[in-house]
């Protein structure tokens, strides 16, 4: 079977096209769609608890928090039709089982600290997601493990230097981060 | 020297290809979602899975998803290594023009 330079040329053309289209199709997946989500939820629920009064702050975080389920859960859901593997039920297992103890063990440090402030709270439980995230990304091997250490660096400098704007802060910080991390994903995977 | 695969070679099938040796070793990919990515009809995706599989380069799984038929494609071991051959033998036409 013979074909002539330009028909070889053409042919991987179209084969980087599928596997780019493939890709980008399936990075709007589980993680993207989960990071961007949980991102909109946390900056718009500490941009809130910066600016607006305790009740409506309330109201803010437990509307963006369903919200941003429902969202995941349908999109997630539509996804994991689309692609399966045999270990899929595992890890989600061992995500479970993961953020189950991390809460536990940050419930415990909380205890023994009580009593904190709220801000003091925020950055132990921030710390406590950002070990999940990177403890996650060591799991299945993401190449994205590295995003939460400087967000921890940058997190402990706002709880320390920038205590005035330290809600805002952990908007733009971490819910920034995992919305910029969630768009590099779809776009780069 | 890596040789061409007339199975693979035909357009849809090598872009079904493309497409299943894009997942890892372990996934496969819905019947409709395929459909939906290469842009084709039900009998048209059909008749090159066939060919396909008779071939042994994907494997079709056909299973029950909330009491819904679903069927499920993925790419043998075979169907990756007969497309990297497929795709070196492209590379060495393109490199001697």
């Amino acid at each position: 079977m013979n074909i002539s330079p330009d028909e070889a040329e053409e042919e991987l053309a179209a084969i980087r096209a599928m596997v780019g289209r493939t890709r980008a199709s399936i990075a709007g997946s589980g993680t993207s769609i989960n990071l961007i989500v949980t991102g909109i939820v946390w900056l718009v629920g500490y941009t809130a608890t910066q600016f607006l009064a305790q009740p409506a702050v309330i109201a803010v975080w437990i509307v963006a928090a369903v919200l941003g389920s429902i969202v995941a859960s349908i999109l997630g859901a539509r996804v994991a039709k689309r692609v399966r593997t045999p270990l899929a039920g595992v890890r989600a297992r061992q995500i479970a089982l993961l953020w189950a103890v991390l809460v536990v063990y940050c419930a415990a440090a909380i205890a023994i600290t009580w009593p904190l402030e709220g801000r003091q709270m925020t950055t132990l439980i921030i710390l406590f997601v950002m070990v999940g995230q990177l403890a996650m990304g060591l799991l299945l091997s993401f190449a994205t493990v590295w995003w939460t250490l400087p967000v921890s660096a940058l997190v402990l400098a706002v709880h320390f230097l920038l205590p005035d704007l330290y809600y805002l802060g952990m908007g733009i910080l971490v819910g920034g981060a995992m919305i910029v991390l969630g768009l590099y994903i779809r776009s780069r995977w | 020297m890596p040789e061409l695969n007339e199975t693979i070679h035909q357009p849809v099938r090598l872009r079904i290809m493309a497409a299943l040796v894009t997942l890892s070793a372990d996934e496969e990919v819905d019947f409709t979602y395929l459909r939906e990515l290469l842009n084709v009809t039900d009998g048209n995706l059909g008749a090159h899975l066939r060919k396909l599989e008779e071939a042994g380069y994907i494997a079709v799984n056909k299973t029950f998803v909330e009491r819904k038929p679903r069927t499920y494609v993925s790419a043998t071991a075979a169907g990756r290594g007969v497309f990297r051959e497929h795709v070196a033998a492209l590379e060495t036409i393109l490199k001697s023009k």
